[in-house]
């Protein structure tokens, strides 16, 4: 019997109040992707959907959908023909079980012919059930299904949404369909169907989403073009502002000129994200006007221009107060300023702390071996990096900070590159940020990290699992990126020491635990920054041998696991691996050195010559970074006499001078590569072939 | 569209929500930087009893002192507070119909509901709402909470906060706080400008840093020792006190970003047991 197959179109139509603006575009995505998921799912078939959002509704229109669930039917095979029916035709028990299992009656059972024989079969047939019942529940799970960043709950119903629903009407044809969802109340539609529904609501506001927004950015361009201005649309701007407007109407307005004196940066940020403002330029500069985009006709719009301007004016006004107090002296005498505000309780106050970066910084730069210019153009930069803090348009702005030092500075007639330093010294601010460009904040931007690390490790401040909330990890992570990318080579010890040192005892944690502490925390950053594609036993072989020189590790990470499937390579992890086990046993003893007068056993003789002979290369190749060529030397040299000698000789001899020398000479080998290269003893399984 | 006097706008608020149910309230008389200090709205948002009330609540932010030199800033100010537990699916409508009895024109004016969580770390609070611009000048903050003192909330107060003196600007088509009109003639600048002036210098010149810090941890031993003794109204007072006094130093400039999360963790800690203590009874 051929049904005919009726469809209506569909609507569901979210009143919600006032939804944040980036969330509607998104939240619109999820709903029809959730209904294209849902109706197939059900078998409702059905033509185009459309989705239409504000931040007050969000609509989805499915064309042409189906009244009823397509009917399923499936084909269940069952038993082969001659197991389902004795020589009687009659169904055997197995046969019967089936039908039963089925839950059909013997008289539906049908035979199949297969390439296998002929097969017991049924057909199943699932009841179709109107799209207006499945849509009942649908809907609701739906709904719940879209996803925003932040939830709320706005009755004793457990309901969450972005913000509180007021209604929901759900339209199929003319049938409003009812359904129950938390304590929403249900929005009934009367003598309309879908289209004349939304016929309707285009009366009232532009109900598509992009043809609003190609609206409002028509509007803009217009107005600048017959203003004579640039043309051009904040695009994020844009974007948010079609989702805060249902009915654009454009405003342009002017504000006084003194303002435009406001730093560039801060006219912008007042205007466009406190106030949603568009700003104009002619031939680049900022023009003292504005464009707002407001909602609806018929409003009073020469009283509002005048609220939107004395609005901004007053906001600009505390910029331009800020803006003129910062500089009413030149840039650096607001240094001694810094010492009314507290760096961190117990470690005193930020005016100390530049003094820190001051003398860290010159420290880095005699390091690094950088010229005496620029070595003062840094101490300048650490003298004024944190100047800004005190400044009123930071206290304002928080954001600002170093950007302002910057413009400050510039206009003190600092240089340019101490000024960029400045601003760059907070960089990078996450893993993916952008390093300092300049060579004076890098080396600043290192003194406030170490010295950050350092203050608040030695103050008893730890990061507690994902929770470090002075960023303790971010400093040291950021540190070691700009050693790496500059190529530094710092002796990190040295560093350290230096940065414990000036606190002068300030410090709740002393000297050697607390170095042990910050280079725990960098190591850790710098097994975490080594490629994952790098093994994580070798990278901790690798950081045994110490991170002193953090270019260096990173080369050693790479250069080893290039080399690890070599034969040689494994030959000198065996020779750590058996040294290393040795001396395991006599740890806490004092092993001093080798006395060539006790070698006794040709097999010890044999391994001395070659430590003899070959450690002066392998250490002369380590200093040069040749760390392939020290391993295969490292493991060709010693890998041959050591095997003999264990086989042959007795670490542990009775006579004591002879067991101290051939610890001594154990830990010889051993130290030459670990503490040189890596400690290979600590990789897994080292088998040579 | 009638001027209304500061005043009258007041007593146009209080008649408005009065019909509404809620009691009309005073202000706490501690220093606080907000009307959700206040105990009518800190205390009430806990548990589950319903309960509607509206004040005018004075409030000290001694950062945004401007010495009287800036239009739209003051340290010390006037917020009008409703809070509705719990919240009704109709307040948005109930608020905007508040503005109409203060005789503003919403069809020539645009109300626009922001994006804006609210938070005050301080209190451990926090919730999602709005803020509220009549023709982009921020006049209300419209917030429903989801947490107080830490605590989840099982009934979803409504908080609503007027910006008195912007409302006032909006009626009074005055721009600058100083020139509104408070009542018959008399100025807000009248009655405030010098408070200000004062304050200003107080606040930003003058505090003694190092007092308080000593007050500060006088305060908190005070509050930790009162709460021990389930004396919660009393420990709560000094949650205030404490809480302005680390406002005070802020403003002072003797705290840093670093410091900042510390103290504002410890006051919290404080005002948690206090609810605590609430929640108890």
């Amino acid at each position: 019997m051929a049904i005919k197959k009726e469809k209506s179109d569909f609507l569901l139509e979210i009143n919600v109040e006032e939804l944040p603006a980036g969330y509607v575009r998104p939240a619109l995505d999820r709903l029809k992707a959730a209904f294209i998921e849902r109706l197939k799912a059900e078998r409702i078939a059905h033509g185009d959907i459309i989705v239409y959002g504000t931040a007050v509704s969000l609509i989805c229109y499915i064309k042409e959908m189906l009244l009823r669930q397509e009917e399923l039917s499936q084909e269940i095979s069952g038993p082969p023909k001659r197991i389902a029916f004795d020589e009687n035709n009659n169904l055997t028990p197995q046969g019967m079980g089936f039908a039963k299992n089925q839950g059909v009656r013997a008289e539906e059972l049908k035979m199949k012919q297969t390439p296998k024989g002929e097969y017991l079969f049924v057909v199943k047939k699932t009841a179709s059930r109107p799209s207006r019942e499945v849509l009942r529940s649908a809907i609701p799970d739906i709904i719940k299904s879209i996803a925003f960043p932040k939830t709320m709950k706005w009755d004793d119903s457990g309901m969450r949404f972005a913000r509180p629903i007021q209604s929901v009407a759900a339209l199929l044809g003319r049938e409003n369909i009812k359904f129950e969802m938390g304590n929403v109340s249900m929005k009934i539609v009367k003598g309309a169907d879908p289209a004349a529904y939304l016929g309707k609501i285009e009366k009232t506001y532009i109900l598509d989403q992009d043809k609003r927004k190609k609206e409002i950015e028509k509007m803009i361009l217009a107005a600048q073009k017959k203003a004579g201005m640039d043309e051009g649309v904040d695009k994020n701007l844009l974007e948010e502002t079609n989702f805060m407007v249902k009915s654009p109407v454009l405003m342009m307005g002017e504000f006084d000129k003194k303002f435009l004196d406001v730093p560039k940066d801060v006219l912008a940020a007042s205007m466009s994200k406190h106030q949603r403002l568009f700003t104009l330029s002619r031939d680049g500069g900022l023009v003292n006007r504005f464009i707002a985009i407001i909602d609806g006709k018929g409003r009073d719009l020469k009283k509002m221009r005048k609220i939107y301007a004395d609005i901004l004016e007053a906001r600009l006004k505390d910029s331009l107060f800020f803006y003129k107090e910062d500089t009413r002296l030149p840039f650096a005498e607001l240094t001694p300023k810094l010492k009314d505000l507290i760096f961190q309780k117990d470690l005193g106050n930020m005016f100390e702390k530049i003094q820190r970066l001051e003398e860290l910084s010159s420290f880095i730069s005699e390091k690094l071996g950088i010229n005496a210019d620029r070595k003062e153009d840094i101490k300048k930069a650490a003298r004024l990096c944190k100047t800004d803090l005190v400044t009123q348009m930071v206290g304002e702005f928080p954001s600002l900070q170093g950007a302002m030092g910057m413009e400050y500075s510039l206009r003190s007639g600092e240089k340019s590159s101490v000024a960029a330093a400045i601003k760059e010294h907070y960089l990078p601010k996450g893993t993916d940020d952008d390093l300092p460009e300049t060579i004076e904040g890098a080396v600043v931007a290192i003194s406030d990290r170490i010295d950050n690390i350092t203050g608040f490790l030695g103050s008893g401040i730890e990061p507690k699992g994902s929770f470090d909330p002075f960023g303790i990890r971010r400093n040291s992570q950021g540190m070691i990126q700009i050693i790496k990318s500059r190529s530094f080579r710092l002796e990190l010890r040295g560093l350290i020491k230096k940065a414990i040192e000036l606190y002068k005892g300030r410090l709740r944690i002393s000297g050697d635990e607390l170095e042990k502490k910050i280079t725990g925390y960098i190591k850790e950053r710098l097994e975490f920054l080594a490629p994952d594609t790098r093994p994580l036993e070798l990278k901790r072989a690798v950081l045994e041998a110490g991170c002193d020189d953090i270019v260096a590790v990173f080369k050693k990470v790479d250069v080893l696991s290039d080399i690890s499937g070599e034969k040689y390579f494994l030959k000198a992890a065996k020779v750590c691996e058996r040294t290393s086990n040795i001396l395991k046993g006599a740890r806490g003893e004092n092993i001093g050195a080798v006395n060539e007068g006790l070698l006794k056993e040709e097999q010890e003789k044999e391994v001395w010559k070659a430590y003899s002979a070959d450690s002066g290369t392998i250490k002369e190749l380590i200093k040069q970074e040749k760390y392939k060529e020290a391993t295969r030397v490292y493991g060709e040299s010693f890998f041959g006499p050591l095997h003999e000698f264990f086989d042959n000789v007795l670490v542990n001899a009775e006579d004591a001078a002879l067991r101290g020398n051939r610890l001594a000479m154990m830990q010889a080998v051993n130290r030459l590569y670990t503490n040189g290269i890596a400690d290979l003893a600590m990789l897994p399984q080292i088998v040579v072939q | 569209m009638k001027k209304l006097s500061f005043q009258e706008v007041v007593d146009k608020l209080n008649k408005f929500w009065s019909s509404k149910g809620c009691l009309i309230v005073e202000p706490v008389d501690t220093e606080v930087g907000a009307g959700t200090f206040h105990p009518a709205t800190f205390f009430k948002s806990l548990g589950n009893d319903s309960w509607r009330a509206a004040y005018v609540q004075p409030s000290r932010r001694p950062c945004d002192g401007r010495y009287a030199d800036n239009p739209l800033r003051l340290q010390h100010y006037y917020q009008y507070q409703v809070i509705i537990k719990p919240t009704i699916p109709d307040i948005k409508k109930v608020y905007l119909d508040s503005l109409k009895a203060l005789g503003i024109d919403l069809k020539a004016h645009e109300v626009r509901f922001v994006e804006d969580d609210w938070e005050s770390p301080t209190l451990g609070a926090s919730g999602l709402g709005w803020e509220v611009w009549l023709d982009s000048l921020e006049i209300t903050q419209f917030t429903y909470f989801q947490q107080v003192a830490g605590i989840e909330l099982d009934l979803v107060p409504c908080e609503i906060t007027y910006g008195l003196e912007r409302i006032c600007m909006f009626i009074q088509e005055k721009f600058n706080l100083f020139d509104l009109e408070w009542y018959k003639g008399v100025t807000y600048g009248d009655i405030h400008r010098r408070h200000e002036i004062e304050y200003s210098k107080y606040n930003f010149e003058e505090a003694d840093i190092e007092m308080y810090l000593k007050m500060f941890e006088y305060f908190e031993k005070e509050a930790v020792r009162l709460a021990d003794k389930s004396l919660m109204y009393p420990a709560y007072s000094f949650v205030l006190k404490a809480s302005h006094a680390f406002n005070v130093l802020d403003a002072r400039g003797a705290v840093s970003q670093n410091e900042r999360p510390r103290y504002i963790a410890r006051v919290r800690a404080l005002a948690k047991r206090c609810a605590e203590l609430y929640i108890k009874k």
